[in-house]
């Protein structure tokens, strides 16, 4: 039951606050920031519970016995780590939006959104998996399509219609996958029920690549990202493109083993390219905003090459990538935003000396950075170098190219200090005011501790992903 | 006999009685339904009709469609109307014989043009002359079918069976054809836009609610067992005309500019997705994936144009002129956008399930191909619902008014109808069960 009211329960509670907090509404940030909180301890709570390599079930609703559908609600390590994060950011973005327009509408979507991204990590029946997976889009629409930038409504209305094309193909996996083997339980799909798995397996693969994103079906994520409001951003960085590597790893690869195998070369080489391309891109970018999103495309490469070892060690060090990106990518785009919203521009050129404005923003930017391009002691560091021994495991040393997409890293992020934190204090940075509101200065220092304690306890992080993959280590490692 | 059909029929004949009396005649009509509702699983009484599981839901959905549009509407004349389109509809699903099928549709059909034929300007007169003429054509190629029909040796007051020869074959085929013509499947669906766009908004919701998803879900129940036998021929016809019917009518709705014209097209282009259910017929989910289609459609076709209805009272047609109403007219625009929302297939509302079950059925019938293109489709329509979204939410109003305060009845006829959107989203196994 406590499942349904964390799934269902946001989605009744958003029209009621939406509906009485439409005119200002300040009130519904409390709400939205009580709610978080309860979802974080619940997401806590059921890490603890979950059993070693099972699933904890949290009960069956809503059956339909003629059609097998049924709201199977179980949870894994993988599925409550995903709850977690999802928790944190929730709590950290209602933070981050303090002062946001019209607090009232925007928190109750907020709320929404919090209901069905539960579903989406707790549910394991496909059919209700993709009902979720959809319901998060409405939401996100409306946030980037009311509260962005100058090009909000194209960047809103291609982000829908892209995500919703990539969304019909894994539905007819989804289907493909039921008419052949009458099972809709993930966890009680096997391969070899099914008679064409080749294709089932490329439908999910593209599906789930759109929403990554994998190059070459990445181009709706700059034109969002760039027009959303910054915490809209870090919603977007931190739980979508997190559903998407999330579900990548759940069904394309430790539901369909063998076909990921044959595949395995597929994923790996379009990794490879989105490393690299979108590194190359965030280098070419003067645009603050756009360099923050391919820098964050370019990490997902890096989860894309991690996830293609299909082993234990490259599975765990994707997800302990997701989560240190998650981490990293967020203060970068809420300053982003800020920044844009004190000097009215998004060129790295009209906001040079920002350190003698604003150290502390400064420092949190530098921090943050830093962790981005891998500097030992920072999340960051943890995840790429994870991520190349367990890609040199597998594929061989000339995988040490990942390391050079470290230095791609690099390049962009040092040369954006270079032109937003040092340099001649520009005329922009001089004329306006950088002080920041508490509670969104509280959520960048989480942040930043956040970046720091798993980037020096990286065990403790550790010692609960190993957990997602205990099955696999009970195998030898590899799927 | 006691049955919807005789409540129906009789207080519709009854209800101008009341047209003096402008107090008395919408409760005493609502009371119809209302009573209507306890009997919807009797028989008709009359030879050749008999009730089933699917059609009863089916007619209940439809009585409380027809309340609410008794609701929203404020004209006397429609309301009889509603009732009398309820009692032939009620009619339609129960029809078991050929020669009871053929009457109550024409009753259908009848009741249909009557309804248009309520004309103020000449842009009704327009759509009224299209469905005359349509309809007219339409009865004649249907009569051409059940002549060939029974040439054959085909029973008129039997159930449709196929006969091993060439003319019951092609009496079939062509009665579909006819049939057809009311579907609004392409190439028959000509008149349709214009018609569901020109004629006043609240007659377009029973015409391409009520009066189109009876007879989709009669016809199917009518012609399946004979689809069933002629798969060879009829798949291959009803596929192709599937995916040309959703297609055209999605592309056509991608370019208009009024509100109307959009949402005809698009019940163009969901007649499409209903014939993918008649093709995919050898599958056992087929019957539950139309059922679940029409019933969801009814809700969400007949919400939108209702809404609609209040907005061209004020004159607004245009995606322009609706433009920023999520700020002045902040309840129907979120009734009209949770319906769109269903229409585009979004989960959690009676559309998506409509669609998913309909679409699995085609692949378990092997014609997963024609479900991908089918979904595609579903996705290009999302481009045209969000459109008239991001009008309503996205933009600001050109002129600056007030909050606009609806009518305590038009929000319960909403309310009602979006309570069938929910319900039927989530709570899938009542459509499951009624379609055995």
């Amino acid at each position: 039951m406590s499942a349904l009211i964390f799934i269902f329960g946001p989605i009744l509670l958003a029209a009621l606050v939406g509906w009485m907090g439409r005119k200002d509404g300040a009130w519904v940030r409390y709400v939205a920031l009580a709610l978080f909180t309860l979802l974080l301890a619940y997401a806590l709570w059921l890490l603890r519970h979950v059993p070693h390599g099972g699933y904890l079930s949290l009960g069956e609703f809503l059956n339909v016995p003629a059609f097998k559908f049924a709201l199977t609600l179980q949870v894994d390590t993988l599925s409550a780590i995903m709850l977690l994060l999802t928790a944190t950011l929730l709590l950290l973005v209602g933070l981050s939006s303090w002062t946001i327009d019209r607090p009232g509408p925007y928190f109750a979507l907020l709320i929404l959104f919090s209901g069905p991204i539960v579903g989406v990590f707790a549910t394991t029946s496909l059919l209700w998996f993709f009902i979720f997976w959809e319901l998060t889009l409405v939401p996100m629409v409306f946030l980037v399509g009311i509260w962005g930038a100058e090009r909000r409504i194209y960047a809103a209305v291609k982000f829908f219609l892209y995500t919703h094309f990539a969304s019909m193909l894994i539905l007819l996996a989804f289907f493909l996958i039921y008419a052949q083997s009458g099972v809709f339980d993930m966890t009680q799909l096997k391969e070899s029920m099914l008679l064409t798995p080749a294709l089932v397996w490329w439908l999910l693969f593209i599906g789930f690549a759109v929403k990554m994103p994998i190059f070459p079906f990445h181009t709706w994520l700059p034109d969002a990202h760039v027009q959303a409001p910054a915490p809209v951003s870090v919603l977007l960085a931190g739980v979508l493109l997190k559903m998407g590597a999330y579900a990548m790893i759940r069904m394309a690869m430790l539901m369909m083993p063998e076909q990921a195998h044959r595949h395995a070369w597929v994923v790996l080489t379009l990794g490879l390219i989105t490393l690299f391309y979108a590194g190359f891109m965030a280098i070419y970018e003067t645009h603050l905003k756009k360099m923050v999103a391919y820098s964050s495309i370019s990490h997902m490469g890096l989860v894309t090459v991690a996830i293609a070892t299909l082993g234990f060690g490259g599975l765990s060090a994707a997800l302990f990538e997701m989560i240190g990106h998650a981490l990293i990518i967020s203060p970068l785009f809420l300053i982003a935003g800020f920044l844009h919203h004190r000097t009215g521009s998004w060129q790295m050129g009209d906001m040079g000396g920002l350190m003698q404005k604003a150290p502390w923003l400064s420092a949190v930017f530098v921090l943050a950075g830093l962790a981005a391009l891998g500097l030992p002691g920072t999340a960051g560091f943890i995840g790429e170098l994870s991520i190349l021994i367990a890609s040199i495991h597998r594929f061989g040393l000339w995988m040490a190219v990942v390391a050079i997409a470290s230095m791609v890293g690099a390049g962009y992020i040092i040369w954006t200090f270079r032109r937003v934190i040092y340099g001649e204090i520009s005329r922009a940075v001089e004329t306006n005011d950088f002080s920041m509101n508490r509670v969104e200065f509280a959520a960048l220092v989480i942040f930043s501790v956040l970046i720091l304690w798993f980037g020096l306890f990286p065990s403790q992080l550790f010692s609960i992903i190993n957990g997602a993959f205990d099955a696999l280590h009970a195998t030898g490692g590899a799927l | 006999m006691i049955s919807a059909f005789s409540i129906l029929l009789t207080s519709a004949i009854l209800s101008p009685l009341l047209w003096r009396t402008e107090k008395m005649l919408k409760p005493s009509a609502l009371l119809v339904t209302l009573i209507a509702l306890l009997f919807s699983s009797k028989a008709v009484g009359l030879a050749g009709f008999a009730p089933s599981a699917a059609g009863t839901l089916f007619t209940l959905v439809l009585l409380i469609v027809l309340a609410a549009v008794i609701l929203h509407t404020e004209e006397a004349l429609t309301v009889t109307q509603t009732l009398f389109l309820g009692a032939a509809a009620v009619a339609l699903l129960q029809s078991r014989s050929l020669l009871a099928f053929l009457i109550a549709f024409e009753a259908v059909s009848l009741v249909s043009v009557v309804l248009t034929s309520h004309i103020r300007t000449p842009e009704q007169a327009e759509g009224a002359v299209k469905i005359f003429v349509a309809g007219a054509v339409a009865t004649g190629i249907l009569m051409l079918g059940a002549f060939f029909y029974t040439l054959s040796g085909g029973r008129l007051l039997e159930p449709l069976t196929t006969t091993p020869n060439y003319y019951g074959t092609a009496g079939i085929v062509i009665m579909l054809l006819g049939l057809f013509y009311k579907l609004t499947i392409v190439p028959m669906h000509a008149w349709a836009a214009d018609t569901y766009a020109l004629v006043r908004s609240d007659h377009a919701a029973l015409l391409a609610g009520a009066a189109k998803t009876a007879a989709a879900l009669a016809a199917f129940l009518m012609f399946a067992p004979a689809l069933k036998e002629m798969v060879s021929l009829s798949v291959p016809l009803l596929v192709t005309l599937a995916l040309l019917t959703m297609t055209v009518g999605n592309f056509m709705a991608l370019f208009q500019k009024r509100v109307a014209k959009i949402l005809a097209w698009s019940s163009v282009a969901h007649a499409g997705y209903m014939l993918l259910g008649f093709a995919a017929v050898q599958s056992a989910l087929a019957k539950t994936g139309l059922l679940y289609m029409v019933v969801a459609y009814l809700f969400m076709q007949s919400g939108v144009f209702l809404v609609l209805d209040r907005w061209r009272k004020e004159g607004k047609e245009t995606l322009e002129e609706i433009a920023g109403f999520g700020t002045t007219h902040p309840l129907m625009a979120l009734f009209f956008t949770v319906q769109l929302f269903s229409l585009a297939g979004i989960p959690l509302l009676a559309g998506f399930m409509g669609k998913a079950v309909l679409f699995y059925a085609g692949v378990d019938a092997g014609l997963w191909w024609a479900v991908l293109i089918a979904l595609l489709n579903s996705a290009l329509s999302v481009g045209y619902y969000i459109w008239v979204v991001r009008y309503l939410w996205f933009h600001e109003t050109k002129e600056k008014k007030a909050l606009v305060s609806e009518k305590g009845s038009v929000v319960a006829a909403q309310s009602l109808l979006l309570a069938g959107t929910l319900f039927f989203g989530i709570f899938a196994g009542v459509v499951f069960n009624a379609a055995g």
